[in-house]
């Protein structure tokens, strides 16, 4: 009777203790020892590897080691889609080290070698507004739009290249059409107001900052343009109204408040 | 003759100050138009996106190639918006 049930416990554990005894998973064994196999498959490994220091390099911000780990990923020509991930990660260390231009070609590189690759034209279109260089702006922001015409960054990339450049019509398309799919996007409201400001359509102008203010009633930056709006439109004791209160609400951005405080000593 | 003289003085004088006046005037208005294009700036570049592991952006868990193509302005990082959880 006691063996009987000793038996009978040790059978309920051993399925337990089977499953305590895991191993860590292994890497698979090579299954030849021809040299180039074995060579391809160290290379493999070294750019995993890479990858991961340069991965690491950059989340502790060592933007010099990501880029020479990178660099080397390189050197080893890598197939897709590790080739074009390292450009774009390339890029990013090169951002970080305030080396735009070799970031922007490194991304340049990254969309050759992969023509769908969103993550490196949005960040091809922040670089290239960074360097100031706008025209290679809204090409980027272009062929951004056209590969995903509904990603919402990619038309507010596009929507703030074309108000740098004056294009208020492309401007106003892209917002008008980013608000559809974002109506709570307060920044959106601000930036197509200014759109239509710069069209002359100033009454849905001022119906943008209501909204956008509306949604963040500490919006300094669109209260001050709301001012401007008045004042164009003439109504003087509604734009000085404007300007106090967004003086006010600038108390953290000293910039904005002394335009603030200035446009008010100007009217 | 004197009073003539004088008269031509005045209209000199009063001249003047409509010339000085409508300067004034001028250069508060640029300086108001300058003031205005200041205040009327676009909304600051979205931040880059981040790095991508080895396996590249096809993978399902790939953030920034998520955030690139997402139709929302919170999905796609844009600023303002509050970084998803």
């Amino acid at each position: 009777m006691r063996a009987a049930l000793l038996a009978c416990v040790l059978a309920a554990t051993v399925p337990a203790v089977a499953r305590a005894q895991t191993y860590p998973s292994a890497s698979p064994l090579p299954r030849s020892t021809a040299v180039p196999v074995l060579r391809a498959l160290a290379i493999r490994r070294e750019i995993t590897t890479r990858f991961a220091l340069a991965l690491r390099d950059q989340a502790a911000g060592h933007w010099s080691d990501a880029a020479a780990e990178l660099q080397a990923v390189l050197a080893l020509a890598p197939p897709e889609p590790q080739g074009s991930t390292a450009h774009y990660d390339l890029a990013l260390a090169y951002a970080h080290l305030d080396r735009n231009a070799a970031a922007a070609r490194e991304l340049q590189r990254a969309i050759a070698l992969d023509p769908g690759f969103l993550a490196a034209m949005a960040n091809l279109v922040a670089i290239d507004l960074a360097r100031g260089d706008l025209r290679a702006a809204r090409a980027a922001a272009d062929r951004f739009v056209a590969a995903a015409p509904d990603s919402a960054r990619a038309l507010y990339s596009r929507g703030i290249v074309a108000l740098r450049l004056g294009d208020a019509a492309t401007a106003r398309a892209d917002f008008g059409k980013l608000l559809q799919q974002s109506p709570r996007y307060a920044l959106a409201h601000y930036d197509l107001a200014l759109a239509e400001e710069h069209l002359g359509a100033y009454a849905s102008a001022a119906s943008e900052l209501s909204i956008a203010l509306a949604l963040a009633p500490s919006y300094a930056r669109a209260r001050l343009a709301l001012g401007v709006i008045y004042l164009r439109e003439g109504h003087r004791a509604q734009a000085r109204a404007a300007f106090l209160r967004a003086a006010h609400d600038a108390a953290g951005d000293p910039a904005l408040r002394n335009l603030a405080d200035a446009m008010l000593a100007a009217i | 003759m004197v009073s003539r003289v004088l008269s031509r003085l005045l209209v000199l004088v009063l001249l003047l100050g409509v010339l000085f006046c409508a300067r004034v005037a001028w250069a508060s208005a640029l300086a108001l138009q300058t003031l205005a294009a200041e205040a009327l700036v676009p909304s600051a570049a979205p931040a880059l996106l981040g790095p991508i592991g080895a396996t590249g952006r096809i993978g399902w868990n790939c953030a920034p190639e998520h955030a690139a193509g997402a139709p929302t302005a919170r999905g796609g990082e844009l600023p303002g918006t509050e970084p998803k959880p």
